[in-house]
Formats: structure tokens, sequence, C-alpha cells
């Protein structure tokens, strides 16, 4: 056996670049499904800020539901695991990848198959939706600069269709 | 395409992010053992199909994830309001 695990990506390494917008893979991090009914009891244990409002962003963590955040953190990142609290703390890192897209076009590739209006999806914005059938998370980094997470097993597709979409 | 109001996200957001879940408002009858078969059946199997206004649930599942209350007219698709669930009938 090898002593070293090779991480296997379902999409290329280097970045796909046509006119106007980039797609890129971005490096491996720590995400965490966080799951409690009150953002207080989450930052009792994680001390710190927490988005109460969905859709919005803070130090890395973003709120997707009433009850729900995701965190992403370096990959040398470590959370208490929440015992004896009323949370859900689960380690998702490896369900999804993210796939940054960046330029001025970003916003403009990305509603090809998203039905939001990206226009007036404001900076620091996350929000999980939908590109054509494949469910994403979306958020926006800049004002020119998405971060896409996307579940591995559709990111070979998402990515076929992201370049497809890029180059016409 | 339909934009349908998220009463947890509070804004509209468009259909294809949201899954219908059946009528609303169906209790769960509190002592299942005392119900007779018909009562049983009706819990279980029998739905209003009304021509017009009709009470739904609705998840924004690729989204909020949360289940809610709709009122829609299955005539014109239009959706009259939504509630957050646990909300009284309206």
């Amino acid at each position: 056996m090898s002593d070293v695990l090779i991480r296997n990506e379902p999409v290329p390494s280097t970045p796909f670049i046509a006119e106007g917008v980039t797609i890129s893979l971005a490096a491996p991090q720590n995400r965490y499904s966080l799951r409690a009914r009150t953002a207080q009891t989450l930052e009792t244990l994680l001390n710190v800020k927490v988005p109460k409002k969905i859709g919005a962003t803070e130090g890395g963590i973003a709120c997707l539901g009433p009850d729900e955040w995701l965190l992403r953190a370096e990959v040398s990142a470590t959370i208490p695991s929440g015992a004896g609290l009323p949370v859900a703390i689960t380690d998702i890192s490896d369900r999804s990848i993210c796939l940054v897209v960046e330029g001025p076009r970003a916003a403009e590739l990305l509603m090809t198959g998203c039905p939001l209006n990206l226009d007036n999806f404001v900076v620091g914005r996350a929000t999980r939706t939908i590109y054509e059938t494949v469910e994403i998370i979306i958020i926006r980094d800049d004002e020119d600069r998405f971060h896409v997470e996307v579940w591995r097993s559709f990111a070979a597709w998402l990515w076929a269709a992201f370049t497809a979409a890029a180059s016409h | 395409m339909i934009l349908i109001h998220c009463p947890y996200c509070d804004e509209k957001r468009p259909e294809i992010e949201f899954a219908n879940a059946g009528q609303a408002h169906v209790a769960r009858p509190l002592d299942p053992s005392s119900q007779s078969d018909e009562e049983w059946e009706a819990y279980l199997f029998i739905r209003a199909n009304p021509r017009g206004r009709h009470h739904e649930r609705w998840r924004h599942v690729h989204g909020c994830g949360r289940f809610f209350n709709a009122v829609r007219d299955t005539v014109t698709d239009k959706f009259e309001t939504t509630y957050k669930a646990g909300e009284p009938r309206r």
C-alpha cells in the first residue's frame, strides 16, 4: 500500500480561461455543516460571530437556512465537536469541491443556468440554489469572483457545463 | 418562471428551487389506535382536490431547505400567500 494518499479531483487542476471569465478549482478546505436552533448556541461553542440572516456570511460562516450554517476553513483547522450541546456539527469536507468563477463575465456565466438575478446579489452573500439540475451553493466573494460549492459527483458535469457556456 | 415567496428567506425565489409536498394542515390523529379503518384511511389517503384556492405544503428544497405552507389557486397557479409551518391556516 502506498504511504501517500493521492487526492483525485473530478475536474482538471488547470484553470479554464475564456474571454472575460476564468474557472478554476479551489484548494482543498475543511467544511462543516452546523445545525442548531439558534445562532447563539453556535457562537457560545465556536466563540466567533455567527450570521443570523439567511444568506449572510461572516468570517467563513454562511447562513444557509434558519437552523443551518456552512463553515469553510483551512485544511489544518479543527473545531469543537459540540458534545453535550444541542447542536449537530458534521464534517462534510470531502462532500463537495469549490469552483472559483472569476472575471467580468462571472455573474453572466452563472446566470446561464441559475435562475437567480446575480446582479442584485451583493458581495458577501451566500445561498444554496440550483444550476440547471445541479444543486450548488453560490458565495459572492468579490464583485467579479464567485465561489461555487458543488457535490463531487456533480462536479464533472458542472465543469463541462461551465466551460461550454464560457466558450460561447 | 413563477416566483414564490419563501417565508424563511423572506424573498421571492424561482419556482425551480421549490418542491410541492401535498395538502397542508393534515393533522395526524393523536391516538392512532383509537381510529376506525375508515378514519385512518381518510387521514392517510383522502385529500381535497379543489378547483381554486388550495392550501399546500411546499419545501424550499434548493435553498433554505424548510417546509412552509402556501395558498395557491389551482386554476391560475397563482400563489396568494405563503406562511411559516406551524402558523394558523390563512
